[in-house]
């Protein structure tokens, strides 16, 4: 039993997490908008959406990135 | 109907149920080519049959007993997640770190391992019942999250995306019953990418909305946000590119 439930778990992390760094950064993402929702209601109705949006270009911006240099260093050590 | 709703909700629902279909149907083609049709056919029947009381169980209670704004926060939450995980892997395949989609070598494999399973006669045959049904399954549980997701918009928009996932399967199961053979042609990589920045724009939108943003144009803007994540897209791609000149060759494996 154990098992099963462990597989569907497997299955449905699998489906939504490939990155841990880029799903935990998208969390904290929309963490933060709540936030702001939360001290500031009347900016957040125009501002909130755009916030999201440049933290979330900027969390796969710098996601690739920190990818693209890791791999530059384990190649540099080959 | 309106153009709107067609447009945000049954257009990327077509388009990203068609991609999990393709895949889906390259295993049971693999199976039914190597040990007969029966078995894949009712594996792929009862699996259809589980999706489809999910989504009409989940779907219809999120949609008519959840609050808007709660099932657009969680919705938006589950997309943001799936859709940048979609959109990375699509990215890291186009800047050619990971190596891409290919349902030919996928059904070579497949054929390849079933027909070192061997097949005996006159029994059922379970293995490929089982393999047609976890594979159709999996990627059909795929689609129902994406038919919930694009459909939470509302009554109308679930109606248009469950139609625009419908529409996808018709097509893909058409295509490969004229073919009989993986549908190699489709453009799969191209359509995770631009699904992956779909997921991730309705993600965004309704994460935001949820927390009671307004967005300018309501859901046309959808298509400015689509406009900005292909844009961040392209150029990550660029930046892959003149960080790793050698691509493919790099043969990372964690990244």
């Amino acid at each position: 039993m154990s098992k099963t439930f462990s597989a569907i778990w497997e299955n449905a992390y699998g489906l939504l997490v490939d990155d841990g760094s880029l799903a935990l950064g998208a969390l904290a993402a929309v963490a933060i908008t709540w936030l702001f929702a939360v001290i500031a209601t009347a900016a957040f109705e125009q501002l909130g959406g755009g916030l999201l949006l440049v933290m979330i270009c900027v969390l796969v911006l710098a996601n690739l990135y920190t990818a693209g240099r890791r791999i530059r260093h384990t190649r540099s050590l080959e | 109907m309106d153009v709107v709703t067609l447009a945000v909700a049954a257009t990327p629902s077509f388009i990203a149920s068609s991609v999990e279909f393709v895949e889906a149907l390259t295993i049971v083609l693999a199976v039914g080519t190597t040990r007969g049709w029966r078995a894949p056919l009712v594996g792929a029947a009862l699996a259809a049959l589980t999706l489809a009381v999910i989504v009409a169980v989940i779907g219809v209670a999120l949609v008519t007993v959840v609050p808007r704004h709660v099932l657009q926060i969680v919705v938006g939450i589950l997309l943001l997640l799936f859709g940048l995980r979609w959109l990375r892997k699509a990215i890291l395949r186009h800047a050619g770190i990971v190596a891409l989609h290919d349902e030919e070598l996928i059904y070579q494999r497949e054929v390849a391992e079933l027909r070192a399973q061997g097949l005996r006669k006159n029994e059922w045959d379970w293995v490929g019942t089982v393999i047609s049904y976890k594979s159709v399954l999996l990627e059909g549980l795929e689609v129902a999250f994406i038919v919930i997701a694009f459909g939470a918009g509302g009554a109308s928009a679930m109606s248009a995306a469950i139609w625009g996932a419908i529409a996808a399967g018709v097509v893909v199961i058409g295509l490969g019953i004229a073919l009989k053979q993986p549908l190699t042609q489709v453009p799969e990589n191209t359509m995770k990418f631009g699904v992956g920045a779909m997921l991730t724009t309705f993600g965004v939108f309704w994460s935001a909305e949820g927390l009671g943003t307004e967005w300018p144009g309501d859901a046309l803007s959808l298509f400015g946000i689509l406009a900005i994540i292909l844009a961040i897209s392209w150029g990550s791609v660029r930046m892959l590119n003149a960080m790793l000149p050698s691509g493919a060759q790099v043969g990372a494996r964690n990244v």
